[in-house]
């Protein structure tokens, strides 16, 4: 069973300079397990991947990700930003954005090689965009440039997969195209996806992270009809009642 | 118009001046892009001006003023990418105080320097028509040095300046090559130097590539176009200078400017059409 075990976070707490962020923080993520991380604002959901990528190191507590420590495995995670964090009109083709998830993986120096432009190939078939290959990414519309982004993501055969929000910013059809897309990527892929709704997305999940400093998860077997919006409603005030809950006990 | 080609057919400084504008156009080509796309123009400006500080010890010491750039551009470049990397918030005035700062020193130098007034001015504002061949050679030898970094590591220069945080999760030393970049910036503005002047050199360092970012969609092209530009700008601005006898420095960079004028206007026209 622990062969299985992809990501394994025990007793985690992590803090800026200041208040903490995230406390106690206990979870085993299982091989090609799909797993939906929810919580308000600044629940620390962004520093809980910071650290599951190596970025941020933990005050206490111990991670593993694919059995080593974070920094080192960091390559076999494809990442998905919440937001481009470049600019549109940067002179760069769909191809070569693309080709960038395969840093890490190819040779140091030196151009991209036939193994990376079939990898890119590869992913940008994965996602259906390979017609758009040499278009240039200021040409294209807010679903296309999600694609591009699940694509660099896939580009260096990732084991996990971490996306932040693939689809803060399109319309219901393209989200239900992109969570298709994961699912069947979920076949060979651990997936975790940040998301606001998860009312919609209880349908593809295995699992519902829920963050509040404190973490708890549900199995969406659990999450059924009317349940899911009251948790999602509410689930803020169910984390603290758990965080009250484990005071008292200690 | 034919007295130009009279005298870059019979003059050896005028051979040697646009051989040093096509071999400055290629640097301008590959650095000024990247200087463009990741917006750091200010920056480049820093480095350019601060130089002056270097050049001034090199005068005073009585060393050729081009060695005492090159040191002083890559120690400055090394300073600057520290400061916008550690102090963010601080960036702009920091950028400022070096820029004035190197200046300052320079001026109190050359000023010191017997001959004072005679170098000043080609240094401010370059001199294209006294190059002589050895700074050919610096130029062709700078100009090789950054290619030979540029193909060795052009997947992390272009990580690095298209997506940073992306680059940092795979793996590549963000901060490393940030530097690195901007030590070729400094390469790049002493060459510049030669041939404008430091006042003038973030002027050819940017309007080349901007003028090529507006036509072209890839970084590959954009290079090459800019180029490509470079020569025309400085081929150009020598050819006008020379029958009214200006100064080629200034006119190079109001031929340049005029392009990339006329360059906004048309693109403009045709994104409306």
């Amino acid at each position: 069973m622990s062969m299985d075990s992809i990501i394994k976070i025990k007793d985690l707490h992590f803090s800026y300079d200041g208040p903490k962020i995230l406390e106690n923080i206990q979870i085993d993520i299982q091989r090609n397990e799909f797993i939906g991380m929810v919580g308000p604002n600044g629940s620390g959901k962004t520093t809980l991947l910071k650290i599951i990528m190596g970025v941020l190191t933990p005050d206490k507590g111990t991670i593993e990700v694919l059995g080593k420590p974070p920094f080192q495995s960091v390559k076999e995670i494809g990442y998905m930003p919440q937001l481009t964090p470049f600019s549109r009109d940067f002179p760069i083709s769909v191809e070569e954005v693309v080709l960038m998830g395969r840093l890490g993986k190819t040779s140091s120096i030196g151009f991209f090689n036939k193994d990376d432009k079939r990898a890119a190939e590869k992913s940008m078939d994965d996602v259906e965009i390979l017609e758009l290959r040499k278009r240039a990414i200021g040409s294209l519309s807010g679903g296309q440039l999600q694609r591009v982004l699940i694509a660099r993501a896939l580009t260096c055969e990732p084991k996990i997969m971490i996306l932040d929000e693939p689809t803060a910013n399109v319309d219901m059809k393209i989200e239900k195209d992109i969570f298709d897309l994961l699912k069947q990527l979920n076949e060979s892929v651990t997936i975790i996806v940040v998301t606001h709704d998860i009312g919609f997305i209880s349908q593809y999940i295995d699992r519902v992270a829920c963050i509040n400093r404190t973490l708890i998860c549900h199995p969406t077997s659990e999450l059924t009809g009317e349940t899911i919006e009251n948790m999602y409603g509410t689930h803020m005030h169910m984390v603290h009642h758990h965080h009250e809950d484990e005071k008292k006990l200690s | 118009m034919s007295s130009f080609f009279d005298a870059v057919s019979s003059q050896a400084f005028m051979q040697n001046a646009i051989v040093g504008g096509i071999l400055a156009s290629v640097a301008c080509g590959v650095v000024g892009s990247y200087v463009v796309v990741k917006r750091i123009g200010y920056l480049a400006g820093g480095i350019a001006h601060s130089v002056l500080g270097g050049m001034g010890i090199a005068y005073y010491l009585g060393r050729p003023p081009i060695e005492g750039a090159l040191v002083a551009a890559l120690v400055f470049a090394v300073i600057l990418g520290w400061v916008s990397l550690r102090l963010q918030q601080q960036e702009d005035t920091v950028i400022g105080a070096l820029w004035a700062g190197g200046m300052a020193i320079g001026i109190l130098f050359i000023s010191k320097s017997p001959g004072y007034n005679i170098d000043l001015m080609s240094f401010l504002f370059g001199n294209i028509l006294m190059i002589s061949s050895d700074d050919l050679f610096w130029i062709a030898g700078l100009d090789v040095l950054i290619l030979l970094i540029v193909f060795l590591f052009y997947k992390q220069f272009l990580a690095v300046s298209f997506d940073e945080e992306f680059a940092r999760l795979r793996g590549i030393p963000v901060e490393r090559f940030y530097l690195l970049f901007l030590a070729l910036v400094a390469l790049t503005v002493v060459i510049l130097i030669q041939i404008v002047g430091l006042i003038l050199v973030i002027a050819l360092l940017t309007l080349p590539a901007a003028v090529s970012g507006l036509y072209v969609r890839s970084l590959n092209l954009m290079m090459l176009l800019a180029t490509l530009l470079g020569v025309v700008f400085t081929t150009g601005g020598l050819a006008i200078s020379y029958q009214p006898d200006l100064p080629p420095g200034p006119t190079i960079i109001l031929v340049a400017g005029a392009f990339y004028l006329l360059s906004l206007v048309i693109t403009r026209f045709w994104k409306k059409a």
